[in-house]
């Protein structure tokens, strides 16, 4: 069944689908949206009920594998230490992140040029600084001004309140004299654009029952609708078509009934994620691109990055107030963010704090780790933890290496037959020294703090939700797949717009800066519409 | 009736050998009625946990108590103890299931100092905290190389 032609089809309606399809609409021209995903509706969120935190081991899940949603789409992970985590919804993966919102430094930009590993991004951080300005307009990010760890910029509102919690744990820093500072975090709090203020719930990884995070869904989506987007939902994306001429015509998608349908399109945008736009571009094969689609290269899929993490946390004599809060904001840390060879490896990393535990989780937690017995002296064990955890996650900057990447799965499929991706990863000898390095140093910071026993552990397996490199930036096509402005080199009239685009990774969650080059390109292709083609 | 549930006297006292009564006056996990919740959740380990709790019944029988839920206080635990060893992973889910269904009763939460409902729609209040020592970072001076 074909379609009524559009100017723009964009694919996915996440964190950079949204944005790119905000920043355009005011052009007034045709374009559709089609994600694979629905509306969550924040009635549904876990929080509203009594037994929301076992909903983690269920629908809320962190793996797509785990959730049995029809809208996401299996990924096999067998052969990598880190698993995905990723959703697929109107709001993409920002549905279930943390909305902590850091930017990348300007060094990460210059890796190559710095520090003589990977390679230079084409684009700066001053490229992107006005697009990280106009992000955290629409996504309403919080925090404070004056951090010594960036270049001058202002959030727009005031920072997520550090609790108790992030009280004790600026004290560890503080003691040992390491830079800390209140997170940027995209989280209302106050009334931003509609948007009801934060009311600490507490578990922004199971979703916002309040809608004061940051997700797609409730920041980007309803303006860029109401602009005048056509944003198809329960629409997956089968294949890229291309033209005689090599150019893309649209996207073949399968409904959610089961027919399948075809979108004529000028122009072609990709904003699947990192491992979501490989295996699009892998799974559109043609005479004239046998390999994939724009992957003339051969590294559509390649380099893929995580960010290894560690898990790192702490149990204290004294009620931390924990539960309560936005779980993965409160303060940050880039004390070893910046290469220092020292160290014995190239480049850094961020410590993020992370809050305690619900009731059930501090009990499962204490079942667990033999810390909480049946029967006799369990009331006294679980005092013992309750409400006195605290930790942090270290997010290490993964350096991109052709070996680890994506690929289609022989033999797995999504619910429409579609073929599925498969990783292929490991963990390089420079993150296993910098995590060994991450670890030991946070758990300084949690004895600094006060904390009486420490436990760890790095890499912190479900904790893929980093998702980069695997339809690289850069200027030459054969060490490429698309150029400064997102173009892919093989194919004029398609663009992507997400993670998979990064150079390298940075030692931050890559949300704010993929969001970023999301606008930079429609603000490129904004600028230059009447000769885009040419 | 599914064998849990004519076994549901027995379930009851082990789940309060689980999770005994607190000091403070608050019923163990079986007198709080975690036991529906339990049952409800069991799924395919429901076969083996109420063979488990049937075993419970017979040894106790042997000791010439009507059931497990009849035998003495004292005897309880010890009996529970051997079982777990005899029948390898037959508490490992019972005390899974238990825990979970405990600590979201509304009971238990204000018990440990907590609101007995779900986070929303009331939410929580949070201390703004001391911003003071950020003093100290500055002065420390810029953390970010120049390009």
């Amino acid at each position: 069944m074909a379609e009524t032609p559009v100017d723009v089809l964009i694919i996915g309606a996440g964190a950079s689908g949204a944005a790119f399809a905000w920043s355009l609409a005011e052009t007034r021209m045709r374009i559709v949206c089609l994600e694979q995903g629905g509306w969550i509706q924040q009635a549904d969120y876990p929080t509203t009920r009594s037994d929301w935190e076992m909903d983690r081991f269920a629908g809320w899940g962190l793996s797509p594998n785990g959730r049995g949603r029809r809208d996401d789409y299996p990924i096999n992970d067998d052969e990598s230490p880190i698993k995905v985590s990723n959703f697929n919804a109107v709001g993409g993966s920002t549905i279930l992140y943390a909305a902590h919102f850091p930017r990348m430094h300007p060094s990460d930009f210059r890796v190559k040029t710095l520090d003589g590993v990977a390679d230079d991004w084409p684009i700066d951080y001053e490229t992107l600084a006005p697009f990280y300005d106009q992000n955290a307009q629409m996504m309403g990010v919080a925090g404070l001004a004056g951090d010594p760890a960036y270049p001058p910029k202002e959030p727009t509102l005031p920072p997520v309140p550090l609790g108790k919690l992030g009280e004790t744990l600026a004290r560890g820093f503080d003691r040992l004299g390491w830079h800390w500072w209140p997170s940027d975090s995209a989280i209302a709090t106050r009334e931003h654009a509609g948007r009801a203020p934060c009311i600490n719930l507490g578990p922004c990884i199971m979703g916002c029952a309040q809608g004061a995070k940051g997700s797609t869904d409730v920041t980007y989506w309803p303006v860029a609708v109401r602009e005048g987007v056509e944003l198809r939902t329960h629409c997956r994306v089968r294949e890229i078509t291309v033209d005689a001429n090599g150019l893309a015509n649209g996207a073949t998608y399968v409904d959610a009934d089961g027919n399948e349908h075809h979108q004529p399109a000028e122009i072609v945008v990709v904003a699947c994620n990192g491992v979501g736009t490989p295996r699009l571009l892998l799974n559109s094969k043609s005479d004239r691109f046998p390999d994939g689609l724009a992957n003339s290269s051969g590294l559509v899929g390649r380099n893929l990055m995580f960010h290894p993490y560690a898990y790192v946390m702490g149990i204290f004599d004294e009620p931390l107030e924990g539960y309560k809060g936005p779980t993965g904001c409160s303060i940050i840390s880039q004390e070893f963010y910046e290469t220092d060879p020292s160290r014995g490896f190239q480049r850094g990393y961020s410590f993020e704090m992370v809050r305690g535990m619900g009731p059930v989780g501090t009990a499962l937690f204490g079942m667990s780790s033999g810390r909480l017995p049946w029967g006799d002296g369990h009331h006294e064990a679980y005092e013992r933890i309750w409400d006195r955890t605290a930790g942090m996650v270290i997010i290490c900057e993964d350096l991109p290496e052709a070996c680890n990447r994506v690929v289609l799965d022989p033999t797995l499929v999504d619910a429409d037959g579609i073929p599925a991706p498969k990783i292929e990863y490991r963990l390089s000898e420079n993150s296993q020294k910098m995590l060994d390095h991450a670890v030991a140093r946070g758990t300084e910071v949690l004895e600094a703090a006060g904390a009486k026993e420490t436990r760890a552990e790095a890499p912190f397996v479900p904790a893929g939700w980093h998702l980069m490199g695997t339809a690289r930036m850069g200027p030459d096509p054969s060490s490429s797949v698309v150029d400064r402005h997102g173009r892919c080199h093989d194919v004029k009239n398609l663009f992507v717009i997400d993670g998979s685009v990064f150079v390298t990774s940075g030692g931050v969650n890559p949300t704010n800066t993929l969001q970023a080059i999301a606008l930079y390109v429609a603000d490129y292709m904004k600028r230059n519409l009447a000769n885009l083609l040419d | 009736m599914t064998d849990l549930d004519s076994l549901r006297p027995t379930l009851d006292a082990v789940l309060d050998e689980l999770i005994p009564a607190r000091g403070d006056g608050l019923p163990g996990a079986g007198g709080l009625g975690i036991g529906a919740h339990v049952v409800a959740k069991l799924g395919d380990a429901a076969p083996f946990v109420a063979a488990g709790l049937a075993a419970c019944d017979a040894q106790a029988r042997e000791r010439g108590a009507e059931g497990f839920a009849a035998l003495p206080a004292a005897e309880r635990r010890p009996l529970l103890e051997r079982l777990a060893v005899e029948r390898e992973g037959f508490l490992q889910s019972l005390v899974f299931h238990t825990y979970t269904g405990y600590y979201q009763h509304p009971r238990v939460a204000e018990a440990i100092g907590i609101p007995g409902r779900p986070p929303y729609p009331d939410g929580y209040e949070l201390e703004a905290g001391d911003l003071g020592p950020l003093a100290r970072v500055r002065e420390r001076g810029k953390r970010y190389r120049d390009v």
